[in-house]
């Protein structure tokens, strides 16, 4: 029995160890990005570099903002992001409790639809997409930003996840007291689905927050890019020969993640339960 | 309308047809604004682009219709090959590394016998709600040949210090490191939630049985968590085929295209040399090939059921 108790505490120790391990080798680019940005640019080209750094020095704060239109950018992004969270919110539950409670013609149809539009990649889309939005004069706007991504199927099939488990004879009940379709949504719905709109909110904020790939390619006058697009510019855009200002772009990247990994402890859950909904069910 | 109760009220006539009315019309208006914004910006557009595929069309004048032209021209297009491959490289890396790492991560952090488990996991899933080129931005720096903390670490050990990124061999070793630092936590998200919707019983009924840690794990776990790893293999296949941020930031596709990857081959030639045709192309064979991976995926997983 007592040889089984240490067994069992060895592989106890192990496992939190190498749990530890991992967790600090995941760590470390977090702790190299925050300790960079407080570096002076000596310090950040001497070798061997260390974790910490020798003064606190705000140069590379300060250069962000004197430097670059990083204060600019942070607006842009956060605008489009709330913009963006704002639309899929309303639109989303909106179409989901079309779906969960209603019966019309061509529902089946329709909600495959809905489904098949998953399948399609981004990617595919990406030039045709371009050509069409710069017809429309679209670029160099934020518009084409926000305007084709505010109803996406995920969100609406998530929100039609949680609006079908209401209970029906609260609508009935709503509507024997006259109330209207959309007041039925606002005043009864909306209400009972704030987690199932906490976790898209979660998934849309930082999946428009975090977007690359669509603003480089709409967005080319510097003082309306987002926060990816301009720091990234801030290193690619750099002639050659002259040295890349590392400094504050680790300072760029610490401003654009910290905030966003402190917000996301306190509301992890609702984001994975979001992540999790199509897993778990399929 | 609920749907649980009949369509046909049984009121009075005036009354019938004004809910009827609104009874039709409701739920189209509520569904409406997607297919809207999908017709218009998505589905339009594809079809477009696979129209646009058969054409040579450089964005000024009218396309003009090419046949397969842009198809066979891939074929014997050396970058584009170096892009397919480099990219199916960065997917089996995912599916090799990520998907065992991420399973047995999600064991840990599932485990009784863990201390400060919620602190742990929202270290592991950091990486996944941090920009990704706020992270690239870092690993530029974490991997830089004169003054990169993994140099440092090397020469600590007495090693040669490495240009990670300016080298063919080490590049794409490079990238696949990111990869895997930001994808294992996202992965074992997915394996966390299966892990937990297997009923206790089943693993105390084998327990009763005489099993042990190991057989548990392979013939219940793993059987139970099936479903999950088809959907974790199939989301990670699909998001590797579409890397695009790390190589773009990183190294820009180089050196020598030895890490560009195929959506950063469809943006350099569609939006940089406004080869419109050409770029749509490659966006139609990636389509393809993420359809196909995904029913090899579909089909190896049910045949497995079959057999079982």
């Amino acid at each position: 029995m007592a040889t089984l108790k240490l067994v069992s505490l060895f592989g106890r120790i192990s496992l939190n160890l190498v749990v530890a391990v991992g967790g600090i080798i995941t760590a470390l680019p977090f702790l190299w990005m925050l300790s960079s940005s407080f570096k002076t640019t000596g310090e950040i080209f001497r070798f061997p570099p260390s974790l910490i750094p020798d003064t606190i020095a705000l140069d590379n704060y300060a250069q962000l903002f004197t430097g670059y239109p990083f204060a600019a950018w942070y607006g842009n992004s956060l605008n489009i992001a709330l913009l963006v969270t704002v639309s899929v919110l309303f639109f989303c539950s909106l179409a989901g409790f079309g779906f969960a409670k209603f019966r019309f013609a061509g529902k089946r149809s329709l909600f495959l639809v809905l489904l098949g539009s998953t399948m399609i990649p981004f990617q595919i889309i990406l030039i045709p997409l371009f050509i069409f939005v710069s017809r429309l004069g679209w670029t160099n706007n934020h518009i084409s930003l926000v305007v084709p991504f505010m109803a996406p199927a995920i969100g609406i099939f998530l929100m039609r996840q949680f609006i079908t488990s209401i209970p029906n004879e609260l609508i009935e009940a709503a509507r024997v007291d006259g109330a209207s379709d959309f007041r039925i949504y606002w005043q009864l719905i909306i209400p009972l689905v704030v987690p199932g709109l906490a976790t898209l909110a979660i998934i849309t904020f930082l999946g428009t927050w975090n977007n690359f790939l669509w603003p480089l390619t709409v967005l080319r006058r510097e003082d309306i890019l987002t926060l990816p697009v301009g720091m990234a510019l801030m290193l690619t855009g750099v002639q050659a020969g002259s040295e890349p200002p590392f400094g504050p772009a680790m300072a760029a990247s610490v401003l654009v993640s910290f905030p966003i990994i402190v917000v996301f402890v306190f509301v992890q859950r609702y984001y994975i339960a979001g992540l999790t909904v199509g897993a778990v069910k399929s | 309308m609920v749907s649980d109760t009949p369509a046909i009220p049984k009121a009075g006539r005036g009354t019938v047809r004004s809910v009827f009315r609104r009874r039709q019309n409701t739920p189209y208006l509520f569904i409406s604004p997607f297919y809207i914004l999908f017709v218009t910006f998505f589905f339009g557009p594809t079809l477009f682009a696979l129209f646009l595929s058969f054409q040579r069309w450089n964005s000024v004048g009218d396309p003009e219709f090419m046949g397969l032209g842009n198809y066979e021209r891939l074929l014997t297009d050396r970058i584009f090959l170096q892009a397919l491959e480099n990219t199916l490289i960065y997917s089996a890396a995912s599916l090799l590394i990520v998907c065992p790492l991420a399973l047995l991560l999600a064991l840990a952090l599932n485990s009784k016998l863990l201390w400060f488990k919620t602190f742990w996991r929202s270290v592991y899933f950091a990486p996944v709600v941090t920009s990704t080129v706020a992270i690239s931005l870092t690993f530029l720096t974490l991997y830089n040949r004169e003054f990169g903390l993994l140099n440092a670490l090397l020469a600590a050990v007495g090693l040669e210090p490495v240009d990670w990124l300016g080298n063919r061999d080490t590049v794409k070793i490079a990238i696949i490191g990111v990869i895997v630092w930001r994808w294992t936590g996202l992965t074992s998200i997915y394996f966390l939630a299966g892990l937990q919707t297997i009923p206790q019983d089943l693993y105390e009924a084998a327990s009763i049985d005489g099993a042990n840690v190991w057989d548990r794990f392979w013939n219940v776990t793993i059987p139970q968590l099936r479903p999950v790893m088809l959907f974790v293999s199939v989301i990670v296949t699909i998001g590797s085929l579409q890397i695009f941020d790390e190589p773009q930031v990183l190294t820009g596709g180089g050196p020598a295209n030895a890490s560009i990857s195929i959506v950063q081959y469809l943006h350099s030639r569609g939006i940089g040399d406004l080869r419109y045709g050409y770029a749509s192309a490659i966006g139609t064979v990636l389509f393809v090939l993420i359809f196909i991976l995904s029913l090899v995926q579909l089909g190896i997983f049910r045949s497995r059921d079959e057999e079982a």
